[in-house]
């Protein structure tokens, strides 16, 4: 009787996120109260069982999870909650990242000051002066050199090179950093051409983009990937990663001078309000 | 089971009961130990194994109490033992640590100690010899219990 009922939720795991989710809306409900935010991932091909085991829920939430989801899939019958199979090795305590994985958190945190400046940066934005254009060009240079060329170089050359990359959910980071060159690409056309607005609306796309990328990676991608590394492993990226920052030498802290100085700006411009 | 109370790292302690409650792995553990001498004053930092390596600096009696150690900690890696509350001379324990960093530029090192207070100093140790060390790898502590459970993990 079991193995009957059983065999379609297993069909289910075996499905991609986003096709559940169309099938059943109320699922994502479900996933949203376990902060599974598949229902704004922009590509959503994960597996479900997949998601179960990145998100690495402890034993009894990942049972709730799947017994929530079992009953807006079959809200007449109880069905067998499949094991999930997990290769990762459970979580113990505390989450501290491994050094590599925290030199990419703490490159993250630039990044981040730089989206939160994106709408003040909107505001002032000014294509009709050389100093106007000048600033959105060190702008756009920021998400070229520093988030892009230093930091997801790295990520891209070098990390997901350790995983499969196959795997949906480095798929999705990829997809995030081939959209975020698309904007850059229409903002430079924009720029040429002194288009305010196309600049405006690529920025804004780009803050939305890099908000819910950043969160991804720091929340759910680095911490499922420090758990499956090899101690070797974490010693090899190390190693590769300090190599990168020697070749970029001082560019990073060049970077870091810029968003203080965009954020000192902006603090100064509002106080004058 | 404590018969005497004080320090808790030669307090008495019984677990007759519980370690053989679970049935042991039959069979021959094959030894992962690729080296010889492993003692911290016997040991050459520059030794061929350490060159690369990821190693793992070991309190004495980890060994006896982590009934897995050949095959989940000691695979792989090359390894210095010692003991923090009894070895005398451990100023050369900096050195040597501070060398498989320096000159044997080892990949990464795991610092496996016991949960006993006085075990703490195996790490110290190796912080000491980390922030003398020209070169940076991953440092990671593992705090095994009095019956071999891994009580933390941590990267310092």
């Amino acid at each position: 009787m079991t193995q009957q009922l059983e065999l379609p939720m297993q069909e289910y795991l075996n499905k991609n996120i986003k096709e559940i989710i169309g099938e059943f809306p109320p699922v994502a409900d479900v996933l949203n109260g376990y902060d599974i935010g598949c229902v704004t991932c922009g590509l959503g091909t994960c597996l479900f069982k997949d998601i179960v085991g990145i998100h690495d829920l402890d034993p009894g939430e990942e049972a709730a999870l799947l017994a929530g989801i079992a009953r807006v899939i079959y809200p007449d019958r109880a069905v067998a909650i499949p094991k999930i199979e997990r290769k990762s090795k459970p979580k113990s305590g505390e989450v501290s990242y491994s050094p590599p994985m925290k030199k990419l958190v703490d490159e993250h945190r630039l990044i981040k000051r730089w989206v939160a400046v994106i709408p003040r940066f909107i505001e002032g934005l000014d294509v009709t002066t050389e100093a106007g254009r000048r600033l959105i060009r060190q702008g756009i240079d920021f998400i070229q050199s520093y988030a892009d060329k230093f930091h997801h170089a790295k990520e891209e050359a070098i990390l997901f090179k350790c995983f499969d990359e196959d795997l949906d959910i480095i798929r999705t980071m990829c997809a995030d950093h081939e959209n975020a060159r698309g904007r850059v690409r229409e903002m430079l056309a924009a720029l040429a051409r002194q288009d305010r607005e196309t600049i405006a609306g690529n920025l804004e796309a780009y803050r939305e983009l890099l908000t819910e990328h950043v969160k991804k990676e720091d929340e759910i991608l680095y911490r499922w990937m420090d758990r499956n590394l090899s101690m070797k492993q974490v010693g090899e990226l190390f190693a590769k990663f300090h190599e990168k920052d020697i070749e970029f030498g001082d560019t990073p802290q060049k970077y870091q001078e810029f968003i203080t100085r965009l954020e000192n700006k902006f603090n100064t411009e509002e106080k004058r309000k | 089971m404590n018969e005497f109370q004080g320090c808790p790292g030669s307090r008495t302690q019984d677990f007759r009961a519980t370690a053989t409650e679970e049935e042991a792995t039959t069979g021959k553990v094959k030894s992962q130990l690729t080296q010889w001498p492993i003692q911290m004053h016997l040991i050459s930092p520059t030794a061929p194994y350490y060159q690369g390596a990821d190693v793992l600096l070991t309190a004495d009696c980890v060994g006896y109490a982590l009934g897995g150690f050949h095959p989940e900690y000691l695979k792989g890696k090359a390894i210095g033992i010692a003991c923090p509350k009894l070895d005398e001379g451990q100023e050369e324990y900096v050195e040597k640590i501070k060398s498989w960093l320096d000159d044997a530029r080892i990949n990464t090192l795991t610092v496996l100690i016991m949960q006993v207070p006085c075990c703490r100093g195996l790490l110290a140790l190796a912080q000491e010899a980390a922030q003398k060390a020209g070169r940076k790898v991953p440092i990671k502590a593992i705090v095994v219990g009095l019956q071999g459970e891994i009580l933390a993990e941590e990267w310092v």
